[in-house]
């Protein structure tokens, strides 16, 4: 066995965690700079025993449990299938961008059909379409045109009135 | 994995594999609920995880529950020595379980789960590391940082030595953290992973993506890095 093909095994021998097979220990009694280096890491290895890690604490269960809670919670609101894995902000600027395609496609068709309302020439429509808001100026003029013929009817009303009143005072 | 390493797993990394010991009323019950999980397997060695990670692909969470309390306390352990405290390995830890179970309908069983937990758990890690890097300048690894819950220190004094004993294994562990922290990100994954883990070589070439003979130079270049820097206390 050469030296370089030993150095690929040290690891593992040094750890104890494969026996040193015959060639191996052949070749450590013969070669001292080998068996010198074998031996160092072995004590490098015991070295690193002492560096322990602590238990999960009592706690890692529980944040772990409501972690879990929060994902399934999320994959119930948009599911851990094809388009599961999409992250949120995606997932809505999908649907911003569908909605504003979908906002101007039905623009388009509503100036659309509105000119073409407009040549066929229906006056009615015009004018309904037309009505400006309630609480300005022109829309109070519109309201106030509009009820002109209800305010007629009550002059008509207060004549009735007037007439009736007369009429004992005739006979 | 060999009888040799699966024993080697089985006490190094922490692994709980006793079959009863492995109820799911201890602790994490498995079930999303908090309920104590019904799921019950007869002795699953590693290979066998796979199985069960199907099982949890299928929908079983108390199959999930599982695979948590048999590797909690390994990846706590990998995690806490990738990073500086003991909360941010839990938390790094629960991290390799969230993206385990977000990416169980993906899972395929073409390779032994516990290289796919650690592919997971060391992308983590060496993200976590780079994000991290100038908030833990080697020189000043601090292993005496407290539990943020308990107020704890890991590093008690042991009560058998003496004061100047302790101070003498506090002033090892230091340099011990220090070394390994500060070998390449390849390099000390493979350590963490052969040293404290208990995965044999053809473990961690799959896990690194390597072929056994390069994570076998790999390992004696880091040991052998980690046999200099630590002579002066061996």
């Amino acid at each position: 066995m050469k030296c370089e093909e030993l150095r690929r095994e040290m690891p593992d021998l040094a750890a104890g965690l494969t026996q040193a097979s015959d060639p191996i220990q052949e070749h450590l009694r013969a070669c001292a700079p080998c068996a010198a280096q074998f031996e160092e890491l072995r004590q490098t290895m015991v070295l690193m025993d002492e560096w322990e890690a602590p238990e999960p604490s009592v706690y890692f269960d529980t944040r772990l449990q409501a972690r879990l809670r929060e994902q399934k919670a999320m994959e119930t609101v948009r599911g851990p299938g094809w388009f599961g894995w999409l992250p949120r902000p995606a997932m809505a600027m999908a649907g911003a961008l569908l909605l504003a395609v979908g906002v101007g496609i039905w623009q388009f068709g509503a100036h659309g059909s509105g000119t073409g309302d407009l040549a066929v020439g229906a006056p009615t429509v015009v004018q309904s379409s037309a009505t400006a808001e309630r609480g300005t100026a022109v829309g109070d003029l519109q309201t106030l045109d509009n009820d002109n013929d209800l305010y007629a009817d009550f002059d008509v009303l207060d004549d009735i009135d007037s007439q009736q009143n007369a009429q004992p005072a005739t006979n | 994995m060999s009888p040799h390493a699966e024993t080697q797993l089985s006490s190094s990394a922490g692994v709980d594999t006793g079959v009863s010991s492995i109820a799911l009323n201890a602790g994490f019950s498995g079930g999303l609920d908090g309920q104590p999980g019904t799921f019950a397997l007869g002795a699953v060695d590693a290979d066998g995880d796979a199985e069960v990670m199907l099982r949890v692909k299928a929908g079983d969470e108390d199959a999930f529950g599982y695979l948590v309390q048999k590797y909690r306390r390994a990846m706590v352990h990998f995690m806490f020595r990738t990073t500086r405290t003991q909360a941010a390995a839990e938390d790094l830890a629960q991290e390799v379980f969230l993206r385990v179970y977000r990416s169980r309908q993906s899972y395929e069983a073409s390779a032994k789960f516990t290289t796919w937990l650690y592919r997971i758990a060391t992308n983590l890690a060496i993200n976590h590391a780079r994000d991290t890097k100038n908030e833990r300048p080697e020189n000043t690894v601090s292993v005496d940082a407290k539990n943020e819950e308990t107020g704890q220190s890991f590093d008690i004094a042991d009560g058998s030595l003496t004061a100047e004993q302790n101070l003498v294994r506090r002033e090892r562990m230091i340099a011990i953290r220090a070394k390994v922290l500060g070998l390449p990100d390849k390099q000390r994954i493979a350590v963490l992973m052969h040293k404290y883990q208990g995965l044999d070589y053809k473990q961690i070439a799959e896990v690194l993506k390597l072929s056994e003979s390069a994570t076998k130079s790999l390992l004696f270049r880091a040991y052998e890095t980690l046999r200099q820097q630590l002579k002066e206390f061996v």
